[in-house]
């Protein structure tokens, strides 16, 4: 925008010699006239005056400017008087403005708007007042500390008269620190032998533990779940058919090895933006994390499918804005942002970034994600040998590569093809004649192909242009057969031809019923893929002769088309990318229909997000140069915004406690300076030679605090000053989420499967395309791994944990909500996975003595032991209803869903 | 600062209105107050939750006489123009194509102009023109306020679902009930405080979303049951006798008793506690509630669940269920007729794209007489004074034929729904679509306006009900809304 401006004013200036239009006397009369009464500097609405010349140059809140002395026909003020925004009719009651006064306007923006006494005006560029877009600026006061961060900490306790509370006993700290670090309550073995390496020095006992657990794997899993909550990523598209996204999980196991192997925080931002080009495929996951409206269900209108683009676009902005850069970002999509500096032009620069990314899957090849993917040059290299064979020797075979049939036949020349088919009904989302060699389509636009059918044939929906139009999926040719036709060249049944105006080579074609389905969704009771059987005929002379007809799938190649689908490349839902992507332009109010100029892809104009780039950069090249800004050490948010988060994770609430809004309407760090001091450190190797941003160093270092390790107990005096523990003289107590209660009553009972990572385990049914999914198993033994792994179906109620505000990944959760329901309890009392589980445990222990089985219960499951009184009861109530009956009321306690 | 996570101690010591002041200036840094004064917005009013009974009665931001509301939604969108939005228009131009219609609409390309497929007749003293389609609900009209200029912004089922039931096109939106029961909590709190009836089919195209919590805690989601299938998780297991749950209720009580002593006041623990009663008292109050068999022969006669198809008893079933929790005091009623995945008689809701006439017929022959039957039964039983009834759909349809020739495709632009009860003018219509009923035309109002209303007949200014989710304070209309003044009594 800057060199924009630039350019204006430059204009302005060489354009102040003979005007026809005198301002003070023909101009100020009709804008004092007509719309002073909204727009002055008493009363701007929509952050709009009109005496300011400046005021003009850069628009109200709408993000335009008023006048565009460049195509002065086309600004906003102009098109608001003469009516041409529909809606917005200016003055907005009473009559529009005589032509005369119009055409006055224009004239005087024609010649440069002179505004005598200000010229010299500037053009206000938005300027950085907010805190957190001020450069980092860490104040070393006490590096000399052993944890400066107590010391900031215990600065601004001392200020309030307080000061930090006595150390956790041993087993509540370990409790602690293993849901923080894993998302697990540690097992009573673990918990012994800390406590006896405690009691010798606790602080090499505890940080020992702690380097246990951050290096365990466990570790990934507890990490990568608050990351998916923030960009709500889940499994299925939401929407209508609320879709499953066939292998989106390699994301999430992305996440969860990019967080276990420490790769740095800022590759990790790095990958997830353009990991196609950083040799991390399944990263980009990261991209199409939200919900989204397919092209099946948006229907036909040709402005709903603009709307539903700007739509998806929007969500990637949700996600960037939320997870990375900490800013509402979408705020200014329709006008400027009301808070904060970020201007309608800022939403659009920053959405072309991603104007090359849909919603959608690719054949992934590069990732360390993904098991079952092998290259597999040496299967293509051995299917492409034989083909050759084959046509060489005439034949003529059909290949079925699962999403859609392949034909090969010696090479034919001919100026028209035709397809009769041998069924009543037809449906395919596409055709493809093939090039001999390239194997490039010879039916896409380009070609000059006309594509015919018989009127009678025709199904209503089934449009022709869908055949040839490049794109899979629900929107297919459909034909059917028509009765008692005589003369019909095939028997009434559907037919198709093809005609170039040139003569080509033509030597397979590839056909599909709907690829999009086959390759991207899952679990679903779709259509048949089957391709009709067809007879492909050459037209010589005026004479059909045929090239195949009811082709047979060949032996020799069809084991190696199935081994190569089934190992090779898989489809995985991590993003499409379109190298050359549109245009991107500004959208008055977030309209599609309201097209207003040219933007070029950027970051925030006010922290210098000039990237250097413009309408013909290439997708990738966008993505990678936003990696590099965000990743810079220079962008202010992106280490605060991190920091903040995992201070989030650990101590309960954010220093910031509006983690996902470091804005104006956000609230203020509690602790400014300690905060820059953390963003900083974070992005600094913590040993000479090592790298900076790692997030083990980061949540190593924050555990390690005396703040984590005090107690948690309250304190009068200290609530009365502090209630809400922001000054942490406590350790701030709080119930744990879903997945620790999950998997922990797992783990206790001695069934949690804990093989890392692989596709999402099921609960759901098997659906009809426009139908609800449906819980049909959510307790038998297959379901026994961590909840990250339960398929993350987008409003879907899992009749158990949903409940515990697991978040329904329809909208950013960067903090869960912490509810306390009915449903909760019923569904801990009463559900099949807790009498399930319940069982399992009792099994483990039934060999012992009531009171032995009593007691290792509750160390497996509290890490402790019952008091007398406790045992008493318990050893009353177990004799009388049995060990089940009792690891079911244990897991319901409060001290299991509360950290302590 | 998250005041869920504020215990009883540091509450009693901020003290309520250091408390929401903190709240502000937490959020805003320099206050947000300032910062929403000085954009035109309104402060919000935060309802106080107390965390050990998020479900107790709170106050209304003004004096209404609506207390409860009824929510009758059919999804897949009833047609207006063969309801009741009469257009004689229709019969004049009846197969041909006026000028100035779309080529296209959603499913694809359009047909010729259809009139009616039920005659209207004027009904009540008020004359109100309906169509034999919809006679029981049409011998009412005299109860109803009817709005015939709603407008949506999406021609697609789910996205229209979520933008009547959340106020947004997008999904993870609080629900209509759920603001409603995050401000007012329920009279009653041996039952939910927010109930959603579910089509004997099964969930609507957007399942839980249009009685979902979205971002507010998950206490104020809709709980899901009908007069067939209890809530899940409700029943205690078989394998335990009444004796073995109730001695383990008692020895969860003793064990959280004890760990409370380490935490004396921890509200979140002590709500933790109560929710385990309640839920102990559901466990006997949804049974109950759900009986229905007790109900007098005259009542299951008058709804019809002993004649007509199975989907209609069953329809019956759970509009008589609905009757019962408003006569308990339940807050929100969301009572669904329609769904998405199919079952019975092979329809699953209104949607009508072929053979209108006998796909919305069987949809009517399931919801018309129960749907009548119950509120003429709050009328009688003098509920209709404290209860608003809302009946509503996300879009209308067209005034012409699909290019099929017998279905009517979808019609964002102009649709009707009612309200009737507490608060509401009987006997009136508001608004008016254009002559075809194409478009609206006389007093548009958009569901922004419409979900305003709907919070102002429940005494919440929509300006002022808002939480703040990452970032932005939201509210069910976001940055819209007018209050539809002319429809209140």
């Amino acid at each position: 925008m800057s060199r924009s401006f630039t350019a204006v004013s430059l204009l302005v200036l060489s354009a102040s010699a003979a005007q026809a239009v005198d301002f003070d006397t023909e101009v100020w009369p009709i804008l004092e006239n007509n719309c002073t009464d909204c727009h002055d500097q008493d009363a701007s609405k929509s952050g709009f005056r009109v005496d300011l010349r400046s005021a003009f140059l850069k628009g109200g809140d709408s993000g335009l400017a008023a006048i565009d002395l460049e195509n002065p026909e086309s600004s906003y003020l102009i098109e608001l008087v003469s009516g041409k925004i529909e809606d917005l009719p200016m003055p907005p009651k009473g009559d529009q403005l005589p032509k005369k006064d119009i055409s006055t306007l224009l004239e005087w923006i024609k010649e440069g708007a002179v505004w005598p006494g200000q010229m010299e005006g500037k053009t206000e560029h938005a300027e950085a007042t907010l805190w957190s877009l001020q450069p980092l600026d860490p104040v070393d006061k006490f590096n000399e500390k052993a944890s400066p961060i107590d010391a900031f900490l215990e600065e601004a306790l001392l200020s309030k008269d307080l000061g930090f509370s006595e150390p956790a006993q041993a087993g509540a700290l370990l409790r602690r620190a293993s849901v923080i670090l894993t998302g697990l309550y540690p097992t009573y073995d673990e918990v012994e032998a800390f406590v006896t390496r405690f009691i010798e020095d606790p602080e090499t006992a505890y940080r020992d533990e702690v380097d246990r657990l951050i290096a365990s794997p466990q570790f990934g899993e507890r990490w990568a779940q608050h990351w998916l909550d923030v960009i709500r990523w889940a499994e299925t598209n939401g929407s209508e058919s609320n879709l499953y996204r066939k292998n989106a999980w390699i994301y999430r196991d992305y996440v969860v090895n990019a967080f276990n192997n420490d790769i740095g925080y800022d590759r990790f931002l790095q990958e997830q933006l353009a990991g196609d080009q950083l040799g991390a495929d399944a990263a980009t996951g990261f991209l199409v994390a939200g919900p989204h409206v397919p092209a099946a269900t948006v229907g036909r209108e040709p402005a709903a499918k603009r709307q539903a683009r700007a739509d998806r676009l929007d969500e990637v902005m949700q996600t960037v804005g939320a997870s990375i850069l900490g800013m509402t970002v979408s705020c200014a999509r329709c006008h400027n942002h009301k808070f904060d500096p970020i201007s309608i032009q800022d939403y659009y620069g920053l959405s072309a970034v991603f104007q090359g990314v849909e919603f959608d899957g690719r054949f992934v090849t590069e990732t360390r994600d993904h098991p079952k993917i092998e290259k597999r040059p040496d299967l293509l290299a051995g299917i492409e040998q034989i083909r050759k064979q084959q046509r060489e020797k005439g034949a003529v075979w059909k290949e079925d590569w699962k999403a859609h049939t392949e034909i090969g036949f010696p090479t034919v020349k001919a100026k028209e093809i035709r397809l009769r088919f041998h069924w009543k009904r037809v449906r395919l989302d596409e055709i493809e004649l093939l090039a001999p060699n390239s194997s490039s389509n010879l039916l896409l636009a380009h070609t000059g192909v006309e594509v015919s059918e018989p009127e009678a044939n025709r199904a209503p929906l089934g449009s022709i242009d869908y055949l040839n139009d490049g794109m899979f999926g629900t929107n297919a040719w459909m034909a059917r057969e028509v009765a008692d036709a005589p003369g019909h060249p095939n028997e009434g049944k559907p037919y198709i031809e093809f005609e170039w105006p040139e003569e080509q080579e033509i030597s397979g074609a590839r056909l599909s019923v709907n690829r999009t389905y086959a390759l991207g969704t899952d679990f679903i009771k779709a259509y048949s893929q089957k391709v009709p059987e067809f007879t492909l005929e050459r037209k010589v002379g005026d004479k059909w002769v045929t090239v195949v007809s009811r082709p047979k799938a060949l032996e020799e190649i069809q084991p190696l088309v199935d081994q190569y689908v089934a190992t090779g490349p898989q489809f995985s839902f991590v993003g499409r990318f379109e190298e050359k992507p549109p245009v991107t332009q500004l959208l008055l109010r977030g309209s599609p229909e309201n097209p207003r100029g040219e933007v070029v892809p950027a970051g925030f104009s006010v922290i210098d997000g000039d990237l250097g780039l413009d309408s013909s950069t290439l997708d990738h090249e966008r993505r990678l140069a936003f990696g590099d800004w965000v990743t810079s050490g220079e962008n202010p948010l992106t280490s605060r915004v991190f920091v903040n988060r995992v201070w989030h994770h650990i101590f309960g609430n954010g220093i910031v406690t509006t983690t996902a809004d470091f804005g104006e309407a956000g609230a203020r760090p509690s602790h400014p300076e300690l905060l820059d001091w953390l963003a900083t450190r974070f992005q600094t190797p913590v040993v000479d030679g090592g790298q900076g941003w790692s997030v083990k160093a980061l949540v190593r270092e924050l555990v390690l605090t005396q703040a984590f390790q005090q107690s948690s107990a309250p304190d009068k005096a200290a609530l009365a000053v502090d209630g809400a523990t922001t000054l942490l003289w406590r350790y701030p107590p709080r119930r744990v989420e879903a997945e620790v209660l999950r998997d922990s009553m797992l783990r206790s009972a001695g069934v949690l499967d804990t093989t890392l990572g692989g596709e999402s385990f099921r609960i759901h049914n098997v659906k009809a395309t426009y139908s609800q999914w449906e819980v049909v198993d959510n307790s038998s033994e297959s379901t026994w791994r961590r909840l990250l792994y339960q398929e993350r179906m987008r409003r879907v109620d899992d009749q158990m944990f949903t409940a515990f505000d697991l978040p329904d990944c329809g909208q950013v959760a960067d903090k869960r909500t912490i509810s306390t329901t009915p449903l909760q309890a019923l569904n801990l009392m009463n559900s099949d996975f807790i009498m399930t589980v319940s069982k399992r445990m009792e099994s483990r222990f039934e060999n012992l003595t009531d009171e032995q089985a009593i007691d290792q219960i509750v160390r497996e499951v509290l890490s402790r032991r019952l008091e007398t009184d406790e045992m008493n009861q318990a050893l009353a109530f177990v004799r009388e209803q049995g060990l089940a009956a009792f690891c079911r009321v244990i897991y319901n306690t409060n001290e299991f869903a509360f950290l302590p | 600062m998250n005041e869920e996570n504020i215990s009883a101690h540091g509450r009693q010591f901020l003290g309520r209105r250091d408390f929401l002041s903190q709240v502000a200036m937490g959020i805003g840094g320099l206050s947000l107050q300032s910062l929403l004064a000085g954009d035109g917005m309104k402060v919000p009013i935060r309802p106080s939750i107390d965390p050990q009974n998020p479900y107790a009665p709170r106050g209304t931001h003004f004096e209404t006489p609506a207390e409860q509301v009824l929510v009758i939604y059919c999804p897949g969108a009833v047609s207006h123009v063969d309801t009741f939005d009469y257009k004689p228009e229709l019969i004049r131009y009846h197969g041909k194509k006026p000028p100035g219609l779309p080529a296209v609409t959603f499913e694809g390309p359009s047909g010729n102009i259809a009139k009616p497929f039920w005659d209207f007749k004027p009904r009540g003293e008020s004359g109100k023109m309906t169509s034999d389609l919809l006679p029981h609900l049409g011998g009412l009209a005299d109860e109803f306020c009817f709005m015939h200029s709603l407008p949506t912004s999406t021609s697609a089922h789910p996205q229209g679902e979520n933008f009547m039931n959340t106020g947004f096109t997008m999904e993870g939106f609080p629900s209509f009930g759920a603001w409603v029961t995050y401000a007012l909590g329920t009279a009653n709190e041996q039952l939910p405080s927010f109930v959603a009836i579910n089509d004997p089919r099964g969930m609507a195209r957007s399942g839980k979303n249009n009685f979902g919590s979205g971002f507010l805690p998950a206490a104020f989601q809709g709980t899901a049951f009908n007069a067939k299938n209890p809530p899940a998780n409700l029943v205690r297991p078989d394998s335990l006798s009444p004796a073995a749950e109730r001695k383990s209720v008692d020895l969860l009580r003793r064990l959280n008793a004890k760990h409370l002593e380490q935490y004396p006041d921890d509200a979140n623990l002590s709500a933790r506690i109560a929710s385990y009663e309640l839920a102990g008292r559901m466990q006997t109050s949804v049974p109950d509630i759900m009986t229905i068999a007790g109900e007098p022969e005259s009542i299951h006669k008058e709804y019809g669940t002993d004649a007509g198809s199975d989907l209609k008893r069953e329809y019956a079933k759970n509009c008589i269920l609905a009757r019962r929790l408003l006569e308990k005091g339940v807050r929100v009623v969301q009572l669904f007729n329609g769904s998405d995945p199919s079952g019975g008689n092979g329809i699953t809701n209104w949607d009508s794209h072929n053979d209108i006439a006998k796909t919305h017929a069987m949809q009517a022959e399931i919801m018309d007489q129960p749907t009548a039957a119950l509120i003429a039964d709050l009328k009688r039983r003098g509920m209709l004074d404290k209860t608003l009834v809302v009946w509503c759909t996300e879009f209308g349809r067209m005034p012409f034929l699909q290019a099929n020739g017998t279905g009517r495709d979808h019609n964002p632009e102009a649709f009707t729904c009612f309200l009737a009860g507490a608060g509401v003018k009987k006997g009136f219509s508001y608004g008016s679509s254009d002559e075809f009923g194409f478009k609206s035309a006389e007093n548009p109002t958009s569901i922004y306006d419409f979900n305003a209303t709907l919070l102002h007949l429940m005494g919440l200014d929509h300006e002022r009900l808002s939480v703040y989710h990452s970032g932005i304070e939201r509210r069910l209309t976001n940055v819209h809304g007018h209050v539809v003044k002319d429809v209140l009594a």
